[in-house]
């Protein structure tokens, strides 16, 4: 194991790779640090730019943008009370009272070392159990293999919004989409209305920065006076005085990073949850267990801020467990890799692991290297990116929207890409404000060709006995758990409506 | 959100049915020979579909929706706004030129968003048009159109 990660280390810590790790990253804490624009948009607008790197390289700039991104949404938390991402609002609730404590510098400097510690033990755990997993999965058939990704699904959509009902259509929805276009067996043309742009199927590309994008700008350009008063408060604020982490504010903050880690590394293996899960839940539980849990909102609290981040930041490593060991995407960001992979001929899964070790390895060395990378550029970028979120929205958001037509229009074949983008960037905007999981879309959207081929081979291999299912006890253990799952979760909505008034009530 | 779900899960009730009677059947092989027809996942979704979205409308007449922001006036607008620029600039690219167009998308956002600095409405979009040459066409010697 460790000969082979030092193999990748040898592939990865090239002057090349490096530059594009620094690139994405820098990139990422950027786009993180600007209100609005997430980890999402960000790695969905520069998917068409890897196209035309080599493989390594590409894969770590998106990773790159995904930790990035991740970290520097603390950085408008702290100094706005505006989180960058919702995962980071736990960090504005203990960051902002300190910021206006005049420990902007101190909160900014302990979301980034919690942020690294969680991405670093985070990926340290993705590199010793993927492949363990990928052994296992391996020996998975077409059976086992639809009854988990109905799993990954059904978890998905239930945990991913306030209605399970609107997540199952958004999932069923965006598998629908993935059926468009040339059959794989039959060779026969679904859904394609004469249109030869439709042979292929529907662009992921597009399709994605559509519903993750475009989506998002269109609200954001219609919200753009609140954007504006944003910008506002930080100017009249961020005065750091006190701008360093001493050994008592470790002190305070160790437990909370050990166990914000801990939370964001369970969080993000299972399929769904979120970081937004994982860092609310490392933030309470940091808020319990301290003396004076009013004082996290009222003065602000570093150990709140460490706990929020580190489990925000561990979550994304931990994330790719499942994709790169299952080939399933638990998390919008692992969905979005997805689509690079393929565009640099790699189809995720456990057999990446042999026929693409190399690969594999070094991008584990990169994720390694991103890391300190990160803290590298936080440490060092930090006062930089804070003057540059004060540029007026209509010139981020102008330039997002450029990205956002020149990407479907390079991964798209052309003006038919940026159709697309229109059409899914509509469709984005509604399942945005009527709150059907544009998360779950995408991942039955991409995980959609492959379920439909596991589906035939099933019912291939049951020959019409749907009784020989009980020969195959790992799906009988995913079904049920798919089933037992959904009770639970709507037992636990159920007790929560009863205890919470009704809308119509509070209204 | 109750209105809202009612009027989208009747919609959506009705595309699936439109699925099921008109749309699959018409763009769907049926006579394939297939052990498993190509129809039948797309059955299979639209199905679900239809009886989610029954069971969405149901819940919204029994008020047990959860509350929601449906979409402000400004947002509809932005909506629009963003749409007809993006079209706009795919006629210029293809009747004037792909880099008029794409300052055009940049600029004519500006304005919609109320930027009305002139050397900022002319440096950026000059400055993303000339920034996406120097990155395809000389760093990494690909051409893109």
């Amino acid at each position: 194991m460790m000969e082979e990660l030092a193999a990748g280390f040898g592939a990865a810590l090239t002057i090349y790779n490096i530059a594009f790790i620094f690139m994405g990253v820098a990139i990422g804490y950027l786009v993180g640090a600007l209100p609005g624009l997430g980890k999402g948009t960000a790695t969905a607008v520069a998917i068409p730019i890897t196209f035309y790197i080599e493989p390594l390289a590409a894969i770590a700039f998106l990773i790159g943008i995904s930790k990035g991104s991740t970290a520097g949404s603390a950085v408008s938390a702290i100094l706005m009370n505006t989180p960058g991402e919702p995962s980071s609002a736990p960090t504005a609730l203990a960051g902002y009272p300190l910021a206006r404590a005049g420990k902007a510098q101190k909160a900014l400097k302990m979301g980034l070392y919690a942020s690294v510690i969680g991405d670093f033990v985070s990926t340290c755990v993705l590199i010793l159990s993927a492949q363990t997993l990928a052994d296992y999965a391996l020996g998975i058939g077409p059976i086992e293999l639809v009854a988990i990704l109905a799993f990954s699904l059904t978890f998905i959509a239930a945990l991913s919004g306030n209605s399970m009902v609107k997540g199952l259509i958004a999932g069923l929805f965006g598998i629908l989409c993935s059926t468009v276009g040339t059959e794989i067996e039959t060779s026969t043309e679904r859904f394609t209305f004469g249109s030869f742009d439709l042979y292929e199927g529907l662009p992921l590309i597009p399709v994605a920065i559509g519903m993750l994008a475009l989506s998002e700008m269109m609200i954001q350009i219609g919200d753009r006076r609140r954007l504006e008063e944003q910008t506002d408060l930080l100017r009249g604020s961020g005065k750091p005085e006190d701008a360093v982490v001493t050994l008592a504010d470790w002190k305070r903050s160790a437990k909370s990073i050990i166990r914000g880690t801990g939370i964001g590394i369970f969080v993000g293996i299972l399929p769904g949850l979120g970081a937004s899960t994982g860092s609310f839940l490392s933030y309470g539980m940091a808020r319990r267990a301290a003396e004076d849990p009013e004082a996290f909102e009222r003065d602000g609290a570093i150990e709140g801020v460490a706990a929020a981040e580190s489990a925000d930041n561990a979550v994304v490593p931990a994330s790719f467990v499942p994709l790169f060991a299952l080939g399933i995407p638990g998390s919008v960001i692992a969905a979005i890799l997805i689509g690079a992979f393929i565009i640099q001929g790699v189809t995720p899964g456990p057999l990446m692991f042999i026929e693409q070790a190399e690969l594999m390895q070094g991008i584990y060395a990169s994720m390694l290297a991103a890391s300190l990378i990160l803290l590298f550029i936080g440490y060092f970028g930090q006062n930089m990116f804070a003057r540059i979120i004060k540029l007026s929205p209509s010139l981020v958001l102008s330039t997002v929207v450029f990205l956002c037509c020149l990407g479907s229009y390079l991964q798209g074949g052309g003006m038919f890409g940026l159709y697309i983008m229109v059409l899914f960037g509509v469709i984005g905007f509604f399942a945005r404000k009527y709150e059907f999981s544009f998360v779950t879309f995408l991942i039955g959207f991409v995980v959609g060709d492959g379920f439909e081929l596991a589906l035939r081979q099933s019912i291939g291999l049951l020959k019409g006995t749907p009784e020989a299912i009980l020969d195959h006890p790992v799906a009988l253990v995913f079904w049920a758990l798919t089933v037992l799952g959904v009770i639970a979760i709507l037992r636990r909505k159920k007790a929560k409506a009863t205890t919470e008034p009704a809308p119509a009530a509070a209204e | 959100m109750a209105k809202a779900d009612i009027v989208g899960g009747v919609l959506l009730m009705a595309f699936g049915l439109l699925l099921l009677g008109w749309i699959i059947p018409a763009q769907t092989h049926q006579d394939t020979g297939a052990a498993v027809p190509p129809a039948l996942l797309p059955q299979i979704c639209a199905i679900g579909i239809t009886i989610l979205a029954a069971i969405l409308t149901l819940n919204a007449l029994r008020g047990k929706t959860p509350a929601g922001k449906p979409p402000m006036m400004k947002e509809w607008a932005a909506m629009g706004a963003v749409i007809t620029i993006i079209l706009a600039g795919a006629a210029l690219f293809k009747f004037v030129h792909p880099a008029v167009a794409g300052a055009f998308v940049s600029f004519a956002t500006m304005i919609y968003m109320g930027e009305r600095r002139i050397h900022l409405l002319i440096l950026l979009p000059a400055g993303l048009v000339l920034s996406i040459y120097v990155l395809f066409y000389e760093l990494l010697g690909t051409a893109i159109l």
